[in-house]
């Protein structure tokens, strides 16, 4: 009888600790999620493979460039928001694929592909180790978003098991334009 | 020595009579499962053009249905060739920048659609990513044989999915299980745009 009782109290304790162990147990999405580093707007941010520093971000309602000697005009009913920044690369020559705004809601604004053909885009730059790289990232996200926002950068989106650098960008810094012309020479 | 090997055979013979039930049982029971699944499903819904949809990923608001000869983005159609267009608003209902709209829209009454292709309104250009919560206005376009019959009025079926917080893989959030989860019928207007 008295050994019943123990093996069934055995039995639902191993049940209790099991089921803490698979609850508390982080997911694999999070176990093999990016290596986050984050940062301010003022400071240089460096992650074990590449380091960046946001020089600049503008705040405006048309785009104006020319990818093949036409120009082109792109307006938003948000706004759009060019942030160029300063890269480099610590090992090996690598591109900066996925960069990304996450606005005041937590949402994740990813470049638009509405300004591809923009020079100095930075996707289309090659960092070489050792070699500071300049360049611009454009998003385009609502108005109500921009009042807090936080850029993300890392090679791939979604990163798994690679860098990520978060830097909380400096609302008061955002300069605000009519119009922008994106020339070779920037913004 | 004898009747314990006949009492063995018995019993293996119970224990397989047993396990050819229960399989049979869970059979039976999945099928009139799903019988029942199918005889109770909700109808799809009729919804009216110009009326915004909610299907998970995308909020959609089917407003037009035509046929053209030239692309949204100014090409003519290639001879022996016609575009039948839907404008539609499509809003990104997502945490994250997406342009996973190819799966939203389906042509019911169109023999052997192929795959549409997207464009964007404001720009008149191919449609890449749409950003969440800045509905833009979109035009979807299916290359058809010019010989090919149309009928007079569009059916489209709106394919919704549903969030889930953790994935059953990888724990990850995502949006699964496509589901039809609006019917429209929009009257397909021959002379809009199109040229003789």
């Amino acid at each position: 009888m008295i050994r019943l009782l123990l093996s069934l109290l055995f039995g639902g304790v191993t049940a209790l600790l099991l089921a803490f162990l698979q609850s508390t147990t982080p997911s694999y999405a999070i176990l093999t999620g990016p290596i986050e580093t984050a940062g301010l707007q003022k400071d240089t941010v460096s992650s074990r493979t590449f380091s960046v520093k946001v020089a600049k971000v503008l705040r405006t309602k048309t785009i104006a460039f020319a990818p093949y000697g036409k120009s082109i005009e792109r307006q938003t009913e948000g706004v759009w928001l060019i942030v160029s920044v300063e890269l480099q690369s610590n090992y090996d020559t690598m591109t900066i694929q996925a960069a990304a705004i996450e606005g005041a809601s937590g949402r994740l604004y990813r470049q638009s592909h509405r300004a591809d053909g923009a020079p100095r885009l930075m996707p289309s730059k090659d960092l070489q180790p050792g070699l500071p790289t300049t360049g611009i990232f454009i998003f385009e996200l609502p108005e109500g978003e921009t009042s807090d926002m936080t850029l993300v950068l890392s090679r791939q989106p979604s990163p798994q098991l690679d860098s990520e650098i978060r830097v909380k960008l400096d609302g008061a810094s955002v300069e605000t334009r009519d119009r922008v012309e994106i020339g070779a020479n920037g913004v | 020595m004898n009747q314990s090997a006949i009492s063995k055979a018995n019993k293996a013979l119970y224990t397989r009579i047993i396990a050819g039930l229960g399989g049979l049982l869970a059979g039976a029971l999945s099928l009139g499962l799903s019988i029942y699944e199918t005889r109770t499903g909700t109808e799809v819904a009729q919804v009216k053009p110009g009326k915004p949809v909610d299907a998970g990923q995308w909020m959609v608001t089917l407003n037009s249905s035509g046929i053209a000869t030239e692309t949204p983005d100014g090409r003519r159609v290639p001879d022996g060739k016609k575009a039948l267009t839907l404008d539609l608003t499509l809003e990104n209902m997502t945490a994250e920048s997406s342009n996973l709209y190819r799966d939203a829209l389906k042509l019911e009454n169109v023999a052997n659609p192929p795959v549409p292709q997207f464009y964007l309104v404001r720009d008149s250009d191919l449609l890449w990513d749409l950003q969440p919560m800045m509905p833009e206005k979109v035009k979807v376009v299916w290359q058809l044989p010019a010989t090919q019959a149309l009928p007079k009025a569009l059916s489209v079926v709106i394919v919704g999915t549903t969030y889930k917080p953790k994935d059953n893989l990888y724990a990850a959030p995502g949006w699964f299980n496509p589901s039809d989860v609006a019917r429209i019928s929009l009257p397909l207007s021959v002379s809009q745009g199109a040229g003789p």
